[in-house]
Parts: C-alpha cells; sequence; structure tokens
C-alpha cells in the first residue's frame, strides 16, 4: 500500500527527486558517445570563451576593483549556475513549450507537487559541460580553503534560484499569452548574457535594469560582494531577490495552471 | 447498491479561443489586438458511475471526451459545474485523488522513453510513494499478467507499439487504482493486441472491481469491454444506457449473409430499405433496414426466385452503429 | 460528421500557416532586439576600457570607430542562419535524397537559400544596428568604408557558407552537429575578430589568426567599413576569394562522398 499520508513525506519527496535525477541520467547514458560528445563541446566552447575574455581583461583592467581573478569567478558562478539548472532542473525553460503543447497532463495525473516534477523531468546533457567547467574555473582561479569552498557552494546556489525561477517567472507568461517560447528564451538569454560581463562596466539606468528587471547583477556581483568581500548589505539584497523571485515563480505557476487548457481542446492531435 | 465512484453534475467547460483572422495583415493586429470567442468543449454534463462499472464514454472527434477525463482527472479546472471522483473533487483534491485513480492516455506516454519499463516502475514506485515490500510484490504480479518479462530491460524506444502500451497500462496499475482512465488505449494497435489488451483489461475488473472509464474510437473496445455506454457530442451528452440498449435503438439495420445454389445471376429485389453491399457469386451480403422491409419479407422474395443454400443473420459493427448516431443527432441539431 | 472535420482540417491548416508566417515575423523581431541589447553591452564595456585606458585611440582604433566596428560584425554574425539546424534535419528525414535528384546542385541550392536570407536579416539588422549607432555616437569618421561593406560582406557571408557547409556536411556521417557548430561558432566569436578587431589581440595570436581564414568572415568587413584608409581592399578581397575557392572545393569533395555513402547505405 501508499505511504501516501504517512509521517515522513519529506524523506519520500527526496527520494522520489534522487529517483528522478538517476532516470535522467541513465537515460542520457543510453547514448554514451553522444553524451560525452555533447558534454565536451560545450566544454570546449566554455573554455574558448574564457581564454579569450582571459586576455581581454589582462589587457584592460576594466574598472577599479575588477581583477582578472574576479572576472574568471564570474564565469564560473555564472557558467555554474546555468548548468546547475539546465542539469538538475533542465524543464525550467521549456516550460512555455509544454504549457502550449499541452504537455503537462503527465504531471498533472500524477500525485507530485507539479512544478518540481515538471522542473526536475528533464536534464540537459550538454549543460553538464557547463558545471564540469564552472568546477575547473574555481580549481584553477577561485579560493580553495574550506571557507572559501563554502562561499563558492553557496554563490553557486543562489545563482541557480535566481535563474531557475526568473525562468519559470518568464516562462509562466505562456498561460496567458499563449505562444511565447521565443520571448521566453530570449529574456532567458538576456539575462544569461548579462551575467557574464562585470556589473563595473554598467552606470546609470543599465545599472538599475541589472538590479531589477533583468536581475542579473545579483549573480554578477556575487564574486565581489560575496567571494572576495562579503558585502552584508548586497547579500542581503541577493538573498531577499531568491526569496522574491522563488515565492513569485512558485505563486504564478500555480495561478497560471488554473488557466491551463491542455493540448487538444478540438480534437486535433499533432 | 453498489457504491458510486463517479458522479458528474451540471459539468461544463468553455475555452477561450483567439480568433483568427485571414491575411497576413490582419494576422499581425491580431497578434497586438487579440479578439477573443468563447467556445463550449463541455457543456452541462451529468452521470454518476458506479464502483466496479465498465463505461464507454463516446464522441466524435472535438465532442468533448478528452476536456471530461482531463477535468475529472484534475488536469483542468472546469468553468461550470460539480464532479466527484471517489468522494473527492477532482481540481481541488488533486494531489490525494491521483493516488487513487490511474490513467493512460494513448497518445501522451508516461513511461521514459530512452529507459527501459523497469526504471519507470521503479520511478512510479517513489512517485506514488509505495512501500518497497509492496512495491515489489505488485510489480511482479503485474510483469507476470501482463506477460512484460521479457522486455522488461529493453529501452522504451525499441519496444513495439503493443509491447509499449501493455507496459504502459500495467505502470498505471501499480498503485492499485479504484479508478483507470483509458484514453484511446489501443489506438494503432493490431487486431490481436488490441483483443490482448481487452483480455487484460477485463481480467483486471473482474479481480480487482476497478471501475473502467474509457473512450474509444474503435467500437471492438466498446463491445467487448464495456457493459455502459454515454454518447457525447457538441459537448452535451445523447445517449446514456447499457451497451445492448444502445445496439437495439440503433441497430435498425440487419446483415444478411447468403449462399445461393444458382451461379451468378441478376437480382432483382426493388425492396425498399434494402441494399446490396457484396457480390461474390453465389455469394451475397444484403443490408436490411428492418423498420421498412421485415428480413422475412426479402428472403421470401429470394427464396420465391431462386434456391437457397445457407443464410446468417448479423448486427451491423458497433463502428456503423456509432456513426448512425452522429449523424442522427448531427441532423436533429 | 465528413462536413465537420473538413471544417477543422481548413481551420487547423489555416491556422497553422498564419502562425508560421507570425511566428517568424516575432523571431525575427526578437534576434533584433538581441543585436540591440549586445551593442548596448558593448557599448557599456568599451565606454569603460577607454575611460580606463585614457587614450584616444586603442591598437588604433578610436572609441567610435570600435563601435561601428562592432554594429558590423555582430549585425553579420547575427544574420547568418544555422546551417547544421537545415542540414541535420534534411538528413534525417530522408529529404536529403529527394534534393539530391533534383537537377540542381546541392550545394547551390543551399547556398541560394542561405544568401537570401542573410541579404533580409543584416538589412533590417544594419537599419537597426545604423540606427542605434547614428544615435548613440554619431556618423562613422569616413563613410566610404562603408560603400565598399556590401562588397566585402557579400564575400565575407559566402566564406562563412563554406565554412558551415564543410562542417554541417558532417551530418552524413554523425547525428550531431550542432556541437561542432556551436564551437566553430566560438572561434570564430573570438579569433575570428568578432568581439574585438584582430590588432587588439596578444601579439602572437595576431600571427597565427592572420594565416587563418576566420578573419575574412567578420573582421574583413568590418575592419574595411571603419578603417578603409588603413585597409588594402583587393588583397581583402583576394584573401577571402582564395579562402572560398579553398572551402568551396573542401566542401563539394565532402560532399560527394557523403552523397557516395548514401548510396551505399541508403538514406
Amino acid at each position: 500500500m501508499s505511504d501516501y499520508a504517512m509521517p515522513g513525506k519529506s524523506k519520500r519527496l527526496l527520494w522520489f527527486v534522487w529517483a528522478c535525477w538517476k532516470s535522467n541520467l541513465l537515460g542520457a547514458m543510453e547514448f554514451r558517445l553522444s553524451f560525452l560528445l555533447m558534454a565536451g563541446t560545450m566544454l570546449i566552447n566554455d573554455v574558448v570563451w574564457i581564454i579569450f575574455w582571459g586576455l581581454y581583461f589582462r589587457r584592460f583592467p576594466v574598472v577599479n576593483g575588477w581583477e582578472l581573478q574576479d572576472v574568471m569567478m564570474l564565469w564560473a558562478v555564472s557558467a555554474g549556475g546555468v548548468g546547475l539548472m539546465s542539469t538538475l532542473f533542465g524543464n525550467s525553460s521549456r516550460i512555455a513549450g509544454l504549457v502550449v503543447s499541452g504537455q503537462l497532463d503527465v504531471y498533472l495525473s500524477q500525485p507530485k507537487p507539479v512544478l518540481l516534477h515538471v522542473l526536475i523531468s528533464r536534464m540537459s546533457i550538454s549543460a553538464i559541460g557547463d558545471v564540469a567547467f564552472s568546477l575547473l574555473v574555481y580549481g584553477f582561479y577561485g579560493d580553495r580553503s574550506l571557507i572559501g569552498l563554502a562561499k563558492f557552494g553557496l554563490a553557486l546556489a543562489l545563482a541557480t534560484l535566481i535563474f531557475i525561477f526568473f525562468t519559470v517567472v518568464v516562462n509562466c507568461l505562456a498561460f496567458w499569452l499563449g505562444g511565447t517560447d521565443g520571448l521566453s528564451a530570449q529574456l532567458f538569454n538576456a539575462l544569461v548574457t548579462f551575467t557574464t560581463y562585470p556589473t563595473g562596466i554598467f552606470r546609470g539606468a543599465g545599472k538599475l535594469l541589472l538590479f531589477t528587471v533583468v536581475p542579473a547583477g545579483f549573480i554578477s556581483y556575487l564574486p565581489i560582494g560575496l567571494l572576495r568581500d562579503a558585502d552584508p548589505l548586497f547579500m542581503l539584497g541577493v538573498v531577499g531577490v531568491v526569496g522574491v523571485l522563488t515565492v513569485g515563480g512558485i505563486w504564478l505557476f500555480y495561478t497560471g495552471l488554473k488557466r491551463y487548457t491542455s493540448g487538444n481542446m478540438m480534437g486535433l492531435r499533432r | 447498491m453498489a457504491q458510486v465512484s463517479i458522479r458528474v453534475e451540471e459539468l461544463g467547460k468553455t475555452f477561450r479561443v483567439k480568433r483568427k483572422r485571414e491575411g497576413f495583415k490582419a494576422g499581425l493586429k491580431g497578434l497586438l489586438k487579440p479578439e477573443y470567442e468563447e467556445k463550449a468543449a463541455v457543456e452541462e454534463v451529468s452521470f454518476t458511475v458506479r464502483q466496479g462499472e465498465k463505461l464507454a464514454f463516446l464522441g466524435p472527434n472535438g465532442a468533448g471526451k478528452s476536456t471530461t477525463i482531463k477535468m475529472l482527472t484534475g488536469i483542468l479546472h472546469p468553468s461550470s459545474g460539480h464532479a466527484e471522483v471517489l468522494g473527492l473533487n477532482p481540481w481541488k483534491e488533486r494531489t490525494k485523488l491521483s493516488h487513487r485513480i490511474g490513467s493512460v492516455f494513448g497518445q501522451k506516454s508516461q513511461l521514459w522513453y530512452h529507459l527501459p519499463p523497469s526504471d519507470t516502475f521503479e520511478l512510479m514506485s517513489r512517485i506514488y510513494e509505495l512501500r518497497r515490500s509492496d512495491y515489489r510484490r505488485r510489480r511482479d504480479e503485474l510483469i507476470e499478467r501482463f506477460g512484460i518479462g521479457p522486455y522488461l530491460n529493453t529501452a522504451v524506444r525499441k519496444l513495439s507499439l503493443g509491447e509499449r502500451m501493455r507496459c504502459e497500462i500495467a505502470v498505471s496499475l501499480l498503485h492499485r487504482p479504484q479508478v483507470i482512465f483509458l484514453d484511446e488505449p489501443t489506438i494503432g494497435l493490431d487486431v490481436v493486441v488490441k483483443q490482448h489488451i481487452r483480455e487484460l483489461v477485463n481480467e483486471l475488473n473482474r479481480e480487482e472491481g476497478t471501475t473502467l472509464f474509457l473512450t474509444s474510437h474503435d467500437a471492438g473496445d466498446v463491445e467487448r469491454l464495456c457493459d455502459r455506454a454515454i454518447v457525447i457530442n457538441g459537448g452535451r451528452k445523447m445517449f446514456d444506457d447499457r451497451v445492448e440498449v444502445m445496439k437495439l435503438r440503433y441497430l435498425t439495420h440487419k446483415t444478411v449473409r447468403m449462399v445461393l445454389g444458382e451461379g451468378p445471376r441478376p437480382l432483382r429485389l426493388q425492396l425498399a430499405g434494402v441494399q446490396e453491399q457484396q457480390r461474390d457469386g453465389v455469394k451475397l451480403t444484403l443490408s436490411i433496414d428492418t423498420t421498412v422491409t421485415s428480413i422475412e419479407t426479402v428472403l421470401s422474395r429470394i427464396m420465391a426466385d431462386q434456391r437457397l443454400i445457407d443464410v446468417t443473420v448479423e448486427d451491423p459493427p458497433m463502428e456503423e452503429i456509432i456513426t448512425q448516431m452522429y449523424s442522427s443527432s448531427a441532423s436533429s441539431r | 460528421m465528413n462536413a465537420l472535420t473538413k471544417t477543422f482540417k481548413y481551420v487547423y491548416i489555416g491556422r497553422i500557416t498564419l502562425r508560421n508566417q507570425l511566428a517568424y515575423v516575432v523571431d525575427f523581431l526578437v534576434r533584433s532586439l538581441f543585436l540591440l541589447l549586445i551593442l548596448y553591452i558593448f557599448l557599456q564595456l568599451w565606454r569603460t576600457t577607454y575611460a580606463g585606458e585614457g587614450t584616444a585611440t586603442i591598437a588604433g582604433y578610436s572609441f567610435r570607430q570600435l563601435m561601428w566596428y562592432l554594429v558590423v560584425t555582430e549585425s553579420m554574425t547575427l544574420a547568418c542562419p544555422s546551417l547544421c539546424t537545415k542540414l541535420e534535419e534534411e538528413v534525417k528525414s530522408g529529404d536529403v535524397a529527394i534534393k539530391l535528384v533534383r537537377p540542381i546542385h546541392f550545394i547551390a541550392f543551399h547556398y541560394t537559400e542561405y544568401m537570401s536570407e542573410v541579404a533580409i536579416r543584416f538589412t533590417v539588422n544594419s537599419v537597426l544596428g545604423g540606427m542605434l549607432g547614428l544615435a548613440v555616437l554619431g556618423p562613422p569618421e569616413h563613410a566610404i568604408g562603408f560603400l565598399w561593406l556590401p562588397v566585402v560582406a557579400f564575400a565575407g557571408f559566402t566564406l562563412n557558407f563554406m565554412l558551415g557547409m564543410t562542417i554541417a556536411l558532417s551530418a552524413f556521417w554523425v547525428e550531431e552537429t550542432r556541437g561542432l557548430e556551436f564551437v566553430y561558432n566560438k572561434f570564430l566569436f573570438t579569433v575570428g575578430g568578432m568581439l574585438m578587431p584582430i590588432e587588439l589581440f596578444p601579439e602572437a595570436l595576431q600571427h597565427v589568426v592572420r594565416w587563418l581564414p576566420l578573419q575574412g568572415v567578420v573582421y574583413a568587413p568590418a575592419k574595411t567599413a571603419v578603417a578603409f584608409d588603413s585597409v588594402d581592399v583587393p588583397s581583402l578581397l583576394l584573401m577571402q576569394a582564395g579562402w572560398i575557392v579553398v572551402f568551396g572545393l573542401i566542401a563539394a569533395a565532402v560532399y560527394l562522398r557523403g552523397v557516395k555513402k548514401l548510396n551505399v547505405n541508403g538514406g
């Protein structure tokens, strides 16, 4: 019989999350060569970028305060955050598509929390390359002391949460507006793009934008505000943003779900 | 009196559909300032289903079948009306309900495409929070009953459609649901596999008392699987009774096959309501509208002219009955 | 019932057609917005960089020149469709076999398709990028270079097509080619001079890059446009033409081998 309604709920939830991740990974391993190829090309891709920006930032010290190491950590945090989102919560950026094509049915007919279940049901294989890259860069440039490791872990977790829930929010537009997959994807791209440049280069309206509409600043300032200087005011802001995005994203998703119309309302199947 | 497992009262669902305009320019305008119209997919449908009943839920494409199922499983929120499944409100107590019902959507797989079915079983045991010992017992029982042992460890993408569907149904039964919703479970399968799946589902109903809620385009599914039928069209219920009653009421035609004594001789019946369906040498198939002309009249007319060696009288296939129901309802609307 | 299904069918077909057209327009606009976004970021980045350096020029480029350079390279890059996506689909769906029997050369066919898409996209991007440039930077210092831009950009796009085709044709042998294209693009962005002119690279890298075909794609056209006085257009065009011939031949050879493989194994 089912243990549902018995104590130990969160433990069983964790078991479920674990089982999902395991299935994802097993599925990816079915095509071992393609798996390695995809993760590998992503890693190469990231490395080409960073070598290049390494050259740039060595030649031009961008702003007072940003050193090469900070820029490297910026990449580690950004790539790591995107990578973790796309591997462990790989459906984040596909919610709009799932809503429009009516593919939430299966998740809705099963008892687990719908948003969580949707998010963890896919793993982007190439993103594993991003994660590997992030760890490599941390290994080379990061503070490898125990406290440094803890800080880096925290930075990754915060960045990942911002990426996930910003993506959830922009994808939930599809519940109200219909086919917004393209728009949602571009907003996500904008966030990612902004997180790979030092906040120091932006001024005025640009800077305001980064700490409001497209909250990339809360990720791209982590190398300074958490890893190097641990600025309490900034950290308070980050935690606040993570909280608002998380609560807002979950609320938006479940509110939108009531408007979900499933796939084949005219009985037309693709 | 058996317990009620599904109760539906005046359930309705309207969709807001963006009005599409012809032409590119108008389409662009629609993108900026869309116009909407309300489309009723389901209108005031009411019925009850008893525990252990086998119900066929029928209707043409776009009749509102899938929409109804999706409301009963909590996937969609209705626009009006009430529904209760196993005493629970599907859209308000979705999670609780989902532990007690199962669903198979013939075109939306629950199996993980790149993994063997055994992994999906494992995952489902986590999703439904099954106790390990109970899970293993139930899994082995289902594997044996559905005969899926041989390909349990083969990736789903390499399975045939029939094998996949057996796994699909078996997986959905893992948590011992009291009601199972089957949406087009035999679509795309060949006759033998269809028959096998029907037997398995019947057996399940007999042994576990599972309520069956089935939609299908396949007449055979309805005839061999269900004891009651509800037909909806245009979002409204238009028939709700036993399958035999449906056959009786709409069974105005009989198919008469005969073998004649002599070779191909032209047959001039000229009787109203009689149609020659097939003529192959001495073999002749007629379709007779018994409300117009009785079979007796037809046969005596033939026997007056020829020697009859063999006669069989059959009901037409369910497919025709349902088609006829749709067309008669369409003309009355 | 028949009438009903028929009506649905046409409603459906009509909807799809319209949506496809609109999706294309939306996709277009969104891409263009991305161009503006990227240019905005670069504007900020280089403004800070020039302020930090404290000099009027870096490696011979003034701030305004450099920004116009980036307007050209970004407009060009975002105008190129993905050949790998197209070819992968064709090979997987078997369409490639149909295209093979048509009395038209496969590569020529794709080249025409590619260049017409590029023409539309590049025009839109140039207008947008140009407007941004005029509004924020003011007109470029030497307009004459921009008169040559269409010619050099045409050669640049052609070279990019040949390089991209060579990569995309590997779809005959491997399932996943987009990863390769991804890495190729990253090289184009970096050592190809899209993100900054080759003159800003470290000395050693500059020497290597001068021997690569990548400089002919976006660097040559952008440099011609913004620094016409310091380039020798004929020799640039000659360099581009040389690489086009080399990679055109390679692509053709790869294609022939691919067809042979297809004939042996079946589609």
